[in-house]
Order: C-alpha cells, then sequence, then structure tokens
C-alpha cells in the first residue's frame, strides 16, 4: 500500500510539474514570447515621405525632393518569375544572372520584395509599367530623393545627406532615429533635420511561416517634412557664387539690421548630389580632398583677421579718449618697440584716425595700441562679438580667439612684451577669427551701434519665425566714434590713396576696411569687409581669400559682386 | 458503491471536443481536401472510439485474461508487419495501411503489453487478492518479465519510434513497481538501465541524437532540430494569461509551429485559451488519470488491480511526457497526447483503455 500512495505523489507531483511550466512560460514569460510571436509572423512595408524642400527667402527651390524608381521584385510569384527577369533584363539592361546573383544576395524572406535596380531613368520606369501584367512579382517603387537643381548652389548652408552613422545615432536614437535612415550632414539639414525629416508611413503585413503574405493589418500614411524657408537670395548667392568660382575662400553678404544671411558661399565647394548618388568614389574623393571642400569656411573657418581688425583698436581709442580726432601720428615707415622694429606697409606721414583707417596704417596703430593696452583691446573685440562664436545656427561655426595677456601666462607661462599689443593690434599674432565675425562687426558700423545676430532660417513649415531669430543688442558707443570710423571706413574706398580705392568707381558707395593677413609660409590671405551703400546701408559685405595674396584682391572681387548685384537690380 | 464510469466518458468526451477543436484550429488556414476534412476524420475517430468503448466496457474484463497471450502474439505479429509492409512517412515506418486508414500498431500494442503484464504477475483466480510476485525470483520477476517487454519495444524502437518504446518501458517500471516485487531487483534494473544506456547512445538514429542534444540547448540548430522546441515554447508562451484567442493563434495558424495538430496540439490550444485554459484541460487530464487510479485502489483482484494501474499510469506518463515537450521541459520524443492528438489508432487504443478501465469498475461490484 505504500507503494500505491508514492504513486499517487508522483502523479500530482508530475501534474504540479507541468503546472509549474505552464506558469513560468505562460504568465511570467509570457510579455517576451508574445513578442517573439508578433516578430514571426508581422512585417513592416516601409513606405517614406518626402524630406522638407529648402527655400530661398523669395520661395525659390534650393533642395527638394525628385522620385525615384527603384524596381524591385517580390520572390512570392515565382511562378512565372524566368519570364519576368528576362523582361526586366531586357528594358534595364542588366543581364539576367547579375539580377539572379542580386535577388540571392538581397533576399530576406518570401513577402519582402528585393530591391533589383535603384533610381532608374524614368521612361525605363514608364516601360516596365506598361509591360507590368506580363512580369509576375515586379514592383516599382517610388521613392522620394533628394534634388537639388542648381547642383552645389550654397552647398554649405545646406549640408548633405547621408546614412546616420554611430555617433549621431546613439545621440538621436531617443527621437525615433534608426540605423540606415538618411540623416542631414552639416548646414541647414543637420541643424533641422528634425523638422525637414519625412515621417516614415507603411504596412503591416502578417506572414506565415514561409514569409508569404497572408493579410494586412495596418497602413500609415507617410508624412512628408516640413519645408524650410532661409534668408538667402537666390540671385545674389549665384553672382557671389559664379565671381568666388573655385578661389578658396568665403564670401558673406548679410543684412546689416537683421542679421540675415543673403549669401554665404564657401569655396571649394562640394556637390551634394554625390551623395543622394551614393557613388562611391566620387564621396571619396570629397572627403580625402586636402582643401577640405566639407568645411564652411564662412563660419567654420578661423583666420587671422589683419588690418580688418584695426577698426577695434580705432574704437576703443575714440571711446575711452585716449586719442581724439585731432590726435597725430607720424609714420616714418617703421616703429621701434622694445627692441624690435615693426614695420608699417608704407610711409604715411603725419594721420589722424581717419587717414589712418583710410591708409590702413600701421604706425598709427601701434602707437594707438601702446597707449590702450592689451586688455582695452581685448575687451572692445570681446565687446564687437569676437573670441566666441556669434550663435549663428548652422553647426559647427567655430569661435575664433583674441589672446590677452591672462592667457598667454597661463598657457604659455610667458609674460605679455608690448611687442604682443602690436601684433594684436594689427590684428595678427595668435588673433583669429571667422568671415562671418568680421561680417557682424562691421554691421555695427552700417547700422550705427548694434551687434546683430546673424540668422538663415526666415521660416519653417511655413511658419515665419524670423521675429525670434531677430536678436540684437546696442552697444554704447557714442555716436561721434561710430561717424568717425565711418568716415574713415568710406575714405579708405573714396580717397585715391585709401586701401580700397579699386572699389571707388560703381553706382554705389562703398565703405569697409581691406586685410592682408601675413599667413607665413605662403601667400596671404585677403580681406575686404565693408557695407554698402554708405548712406542708408542695404547689406553688409565680407569677402575673404584663403591664400590668394594682397587685400586688394579681395577688392576686385567686392567690386564684381557689388557691380553685378548693381547690375541685376538688387541694390 | 461509487461507479466512476460516468465521470470519465463525460472527461474524455471533452478532452476529445477540445482536441477537435484544436485540430480545426490548426487546420483551416491550410489548403487542401485532407486538411479541411482533418479534423472530420477525427470526429469520425472519436465516434468509433466512443463505439469501441461501449462494447469493451460491456465486455468482462476476466475475458481479456483467457486472451492475453493470443493478443500478445497478435501484437508481436502486427509489429512484424509494419516492418515488412509498413508504409514510410516523414522517415520512419510505424504505419500499416489497412483499407483506407493508415494504423499504427505500436498504440495497441502498447495496451497489449499491459494486459500482459498484469495477467502476468497475477493468477486467474478472483479470489486471491494477493500478488504472487512477492515470492518471485530475479528470474521470474525481473528477467522474464523483460524478455516478454523487450520484444515488442525493440521492434518499436526500430521502426524507429523513441517515444512509444521508453512509454513501454517506463510502464514496464511502474508496473514492476506495483506487483510487490523486490525494491532491491527494481533498484538493480534501474542501475543496470542507467549503466547501458550511455552504449545505447550510439544505436539511436541521428535526429534522436540531435533531438536530445537539442533538448538540452536549443539555440545550437535554431532552424533545424531546435526549431519545433523553439517554436512550441514560443506559441505557449505568448499564449499569456488568457490566450489570444480561438482560431486567432499566429504560431500554429500561419504554420510557424510544426506537428501542429499530432504531437504539438497542447502547444496550439494553449496559445489559443492560455494559461486558464491549459489550466483546465491539464485539471481534466488529472481527473481521469486520478479516476483510474481510484478505481484501481478499489479493486480487490489482483490482475483487475494491475490492469487499472497500467493502463491508468501509461495514460500519465504518456500526457506528461507530451505535456512537458511542449513546454520544453522533455526531449521531443515522437508521443501523441492522448485523445487530443490527431490520429485514429491513437484515439482507438485510449478508448478502447478507458472502456477495460470501466469494466473492471463495473465488474467489481459483481464480486
Amino acid at each position: 500500500m505504500v507503494r500505491i500512495k508514492i504513486i499517487n505523489i508522483l502523479v500530482t507531483c508530475a501534474f504540479l510539474v507541468l503546472i509549474f511550466g505552464l506558469i513560468y512560460l505562460e504568465v511570467i514569460q509570457g510579455k517576451k514570447y508574445r513578442v517573439l510571436s508578433n516578430k514571426n509572423c508581422i512585417r513592416l512595408l516601409p513606405q517614406s515621405g518626402a524630406r522638407g524642400k529648402i527655400l530661398d527667402r523669395y520661395g525659390n527651390v534650393i533642395a527638394d525632393s525628385k522620385l525615384s524608381y527603384d524596381v524591385m521584385i517580390s520572390p512570392q510569384g515565382s511562378a512565372n518569375r524566368e519570364e519576368a527577369l528576362m523582361g526586366v533584363s531586357h528594358v534595364l539592361k542588366i543581364s539576367q544572372n547579375d539580377l539572379r546573383e542580386k535577388i540571392k544576395k538581397d533576399y530576406v524572406s518570401m513577402s519582402l520584395p528585393v530591391v533589383i535596380a535603384r533610381n532608374i531613368d524614368i521612361k525605363k520606369a514608364i516601360a516596365l509599367e506598361e509591360l507590368k501584367p506580363d512580369l509576375a512579382g515586379v514592383i516599382i517603387q517610388l521613392k522620394p530623393q533628394r534634388r537639388y537643381p542648381y547642383n552645389s548652389l550654397a552647398a554649405h548652408v545646406i549640408g548633405y545627406l547621408n546614412e546616420i552613422d554611430r555617433w549621431r545615432l546613439t545621440r538621436l536614437a531617443d527621437y525615433g532615429y534608426k540605423t540606415k535612415d538618411i540623416v542631414g550632414f552639416g548646414g541647414v539639414e543637420e541643424k533641422y533635420d528634425y523638422f525637414l525629416r519625412q515621417e516614415e508611413g507603411g504596412l503591416s503585413v502578417e506572414v506565415d511561416h514561409r514569409g508569404r503574405f497572408m493579410r494586412v493589418l495596418g497602413f500609415k500614411p507617410p508624412k512628408n517634412g516640413k519645408d524650410i524657408q532661409l534668408t538667402l537670395s537666390l540671385k545674389i548667392q549665384r553672382i557671389v557664387e559664379s565671381y568666388l568660382a573655385d578661389r578658396k575662400g568665403s564670401v558673406i553678404i548679410m543684412d546689416p539690421y537683421t542679421g540675415e544671411i543673403l549669401a554665404m558661399a564657401s569655396s571649394p565647394v562640394f556637390n551634394p548630389s554625390v551623395f543622394v548618388d551614393r557613388k562611391g568614389y566620387s564621396i571619396a574623393g570629397i572627403f580625402n580632398n586636402r582643401d577640405a571642400p566639407l568645411i564652411n569656411r564662412s563660419i567654420s573657418g578661423t583666420f587671422p583677421p589683419a588690418s580688418v581688425f584695426k577698426v577695434i583698436p580705432a574704437v576703443a581709442g575714440l571711446e575711452t579718449k585716449k586719442i581724439s580726432l585731432s590726435k597725430t601720428f607720424v609714420c616714418t615707415g617703421s616703429t621701434l618697440i622694445g627692441r624690435r622694429e615693426f614695420n608699417c606697409w608704407s610711409k604715411h606721414g603725419e594721420e589722424n584716425i581717419i587717414q589712418a583707417i583710410a591708409h590702413s596704417c600701421d604706425t598709427f596703430f601701434y602707437k594707438t595700441g601702446l597707449l590702450l593696452g592689451p586688455l582695452a583691446i581685448h575687451d572692445y573685440a570681446l565687446k564687437f562679438g569676437l573670441s566666441k562664436s556669434t550663435s549663428f545656427e548652422l553647426p559647427y561655426e567655430s569661435g575664433g580667439f583674441i589672446p590677452s595677456p591672462l592667457w598667454k601666462k597661463v598657457n604659455r607661462f610667458q609674460n605679455w612684451y608690448e611687442g604682443d599689443t602690436a601684433n594684436l593690434v594689427i590684428g595678427q599674432g595668435d588673433c583669429l577669427v571667422t568671415p562671418l565675425q568680421m561680417a557682424r562687426m562691421m554691421a555695427v558700423f552700417a547700422n550705427k551701434g548694434y551687434l546683430v545676430t546673424p540668422y538663415i532660417v526666415k521660416a519653417i513649415g511655413g511658419k515665419d519665425i524670423s521675429i525670434y531669430q531677430k536678436k540684437f543688442s546696442r552697444l554704447d558707443l557714442k555716436d561721434s566714434t561710430i561717424e568717425n570710423i565711418r568716415i574713415g571706413l568710406k575714405e579708405a574706398v573714396s580717397l585715391s590713396t585709401g586701401t580700397g580705392n579699386v572699389l571707388s568707381g560703381l553706382s554705389v558707395s562703398v565703405a569697409g576696411k581691406t586685410g592682408t593677413a601675413q599667413a607665413p609660409p605662403g601667400l596671404s590671405h585677403a580681406w575686404f569687409v565693408g557695407f554698402f551703400p554708405f548712406k542708408n546701408p542695404k547689406y553688409v559685405i565680407c569677402v575673404f581669400l584663403e591664400r590668394a595674396g594682397p587685400g586688394y584682391l579681395s577688392c576686385v572681387l567686392a567690386k564684381q559682386i557689388i557691380e553685378a548685384m548693381a547690375n541685376e537690380g538688387e541694390i | 458503491m461509487k461507479n466512476s464510469s460516468f465521470l470519465i466518458v463525460a472527461i474524455a468526451v471533452l478532452i476529445s471536443l477540445i482536441g477537435i477543436l484544436s485540430i480545426y484550429s490548426s487546420t483551416f488556414s491550410k489548403e487542401g481536401k485532407f486538411w479541411q476534412g482533418i479534423f472530420k476524420r477525427q470526429i469520425s475517430w472519436v465516434i468509433l472510439g466512443l463505439v469501441c468503448f461501449y462494447f469493451i466496457s460491456n465486455l468482462n474484463y476476466r475475458r481479456i485474461w483467457d486472451w492475453t497471450y493470443l493478443l500478445y502474439f497478435l501484437a508481436l505479429c502486427f509489429l512484424f508487419f509494419v516492418f515488412a509492409l509498413g508504409v514510410v512517412r516523414s522517415g520512419a515506418q510505424r504505419w500499416l495501411k489497412i483499407a483506407w486508414f493508415n494504423f499504427q500498431p505500436s498504440d495497441i500494442a502498447k495496451l497489449i503489453l499491459v494486459i500482459f503484464l498484469a495477467r502476468y504477475f497475477s493468477r486467474k483466480s478472483v479470489d486471491d487478492i494477493n500478488l504472487p510476485s512477492s515470492k518471485f525470483g530475479v528470474f521470474r520477476g525481473l528477467v522474464l518479465p523483460f524478455i516478454f517487454t523487450a520484444i515488442p519495444m525493440g521492434l518499436i524502437i526500430e521502426q524507429p519510434d523513441l517515444g512509444n518504446g521508453l512509454l513501454i518501458l517506463a510502464s514496464f517500471i511502474a508496473m514492476l513497481y506495483l506487483t510487490n516485487i523486490r525494491l532491491r531487483y527494481i533498484l538493480i534494473f534501474l542501475i543496470i538501465i542507467g549503466l547501458v544506456s550511455p552504449f545505447l547512445w550510439h544505436f539511436l538514429h541521428d535526429y534522436q541524437k540531435e533531438r536530445l542534444l537539442v533538448f538540452l540547448n536549443p539555440n545550437i540548430d535554431p532552424l533545424g532540430a531546435g526549431y519545433t522546441i523553439i517554436q512550441s515554447k514560443i506559441a505557449i508562451g505568448s499564449g499569456g494569461f488568457f490566450g489570444k484567442g480561438w482560431l486567432s493563434g499566429t504560431q500554429s495558424q500561419l504554420r510557424f509551429l510544426p506537428e501542429s495538430h499530432t504531437d504539438f496540439i497542447f502547444a496550439t490550444f494553449s496559445e489559443q485559451w492560455g494559461f486558464l485554459g491549459s489550466l483546465i484541460l491539464i485539471a481534466l487530464y488529472y481527473f481521469l488519470i486520478r479516476q483510474g487510479i481510484i478505481i484501481a485502489q478499489r479493486t480487490q483482484d489482483a490482475f483487475g488491480r494491475l490492469l487499472a494501474f497500467g493502463i491508468s499510469l501509461m495514460l500519465g506518463i504518456q500526457v506528461f511526457v507530451n505535456i512537458a515537450m511542449n513546454l520544453g521541459l522533455a526531449p521531443v520524443v515522437g508521443l501523441p497526447l492522448p485523445l487530443m492528438s490527431y490520429g485514429g489508432s491513437s484515439v482507438l487504443a485510449t478508448f478502447i483503455a478507458l472502456g477495460i478501465l470501466v469494466n473492471i469498475d463495473k465488474t467489481r461490484s459483481v464480486f
């Protein structure tokens, strides 16, 4: 009887084991297995919307989307596949063996069509579509693709599109970005990717164990991205780029009152459509180019400002009353500071501040600088927004750098000498600025005392955001200071001895400052930063040519641009 | 005097109905006349099974005593026939084609073996309620019955049908335990099996080795031998507490789960009815087997008692192994779930076995 009892207990235990197993699988692990079961039988067939367009200030398209046609073949309808392959191979001029290879290589499951040709010609797409009744399982999928009607125009402002990289993915995964997503790199495409981005829609379908389509579970229509309107003027941008051509450098044209960027060009350029076509060798060509065409020199390139910087010690001198209009220095071609001879680029004789700006006299500024001391110059440079980024919205903006005695002590363990002040005052030495910072600095004299924040996006998805973008602050400068410097800037062009005299023959009166930045080894950088028309300035222009030679070259380029703008009726 | 026959019929019919529903749900999405009609076939098998049940339950089980050797001989004949004339299906030769259906002799053979063992360990006299086997020596108590068992078992394993073969071995051990044989012998027997089994490994077919290895770790071959067990666990697990609902089980209806109407019918059922339904189903099986054991305990004569125990335990082991295999707690051996799995001979054999049980219960009161 004991054995019978034991058998009874064993039977009961066996069933309890089953129940515990059941609890473990269905109750405790239920959720996990539900996910696995859904993975088994639910497939998503994505459909993408179009990325938002990028427009200029008048609504002209700079980048939009075109439909591209991908040919896909569904492995499911395999009955007449040979026939279908023959037809496709005939139209696309791809050998049948290649097609078969491709299908084999990219096969995922029975229900997922395999892409056999991407981005085919529209005529071929139409031909295939007409033959479709005879081509079992062939699908022509429409896919929006970025199009750049003006090729490389404003490429640095727009940026380019590419597959998301690991670094971006880790940062953006929370915002719904997935691997293999196409995202913006650089420029507006990167900064406003979240708005431009289309929302993927698609079908979710149920499939059986062999991946065959069973039924549609749901459909989510794809959404197009939001359009972004820039402050750029297509016309001006084209003028600027056509004259800058393939010289290395940057040109910025900005509204001095609002900070709207009307043109921003950087050279050498790249063609963003290379990334759309995904031709490996041309992409590699861009990345390997030693001139770094992907860098937006207008905001990411930092260079010594040279003589353009002189307006800052000029302002500082007048503001701190260290000098006045009647104060003159005599330029004999060089001056001794410490034990070193500091040269001026010419012999100017006796000059006051206005003439010194017009002639860009180094001696005058050496002496002014020594009167001011490095701290005052440094402070005024910072007042004009140097040594930190301008809060411009495009990514990868550099801040530039203005040295100070403290910095030198901390970083170089050296004392600040008067020679350093002399270098600082003429914008050489450790001074670094971006072309955009120079344009912004010049805008202060154009708009008579306001430091604006440059911006480039006017509206997102039809909503005008320029009121949020317009940010400016009044610099606490005396009207007379600004007026005197304006005269100096004007005379730099209008005087026959002025450094920018080449610009004087134009229909508009231009004011500005040239600069020739020594950057040994090699040729110097050429600067021209100015504004026009002088009376009621409409534009600030900054022309920068990298390792081109003397500032004169930039003046010539500026002249060509302003002339063309005048001819086009933009002034 | 209590009578369990009604309860047994009721539970058996209920489980059969659940089985038919599950077979329908697992095959309704498949194309072809055969698959569409398969649940109707099962219905006819259940009806035929009930007819057999009726006859057997009214046939005094003491008659079987007289037929035992004949039945044993017939069972061996059938198993030999399978070797000679059997239908080969999915690599195994387990079926005999009789008229319009395929018959699996191993289903009947294991029942006959239980009858044989019950006869072997008891005396004909109804009044002799003491089992003689307590006085048996090693040879009569262990070696001889094992030889009788090993012949059909070997034939079945060679088909190959490891599941039914091992089921016979397990039933043999269970009955041995209940026959008052000295515990020593049983332990010796178990030790011998334990020592010999590593050598038997080499006699296994490759797919059987794979199944055993995969049981230890299903992920070594997720698309091959491990596929079934993984899909079965997904099916059961995804059912959750309340199940996915009738005809909404994706695993079985979209055919991710192989053998969803036979060996893995429990997973099919569990996916659709969830933990709640499965609990009820397991409870039904438990009550059925409990009834069998209660009958055995009530029965005074040795033959009837052993037979009732044998039948109940054989069913119990089969239910346990099948469900455990569905849950991934046992290796995949081809054992159907009695009354639920599709298969004529399995349903018939189970109803016949239950018929004998009911008859034992009925006839007992006559004495």
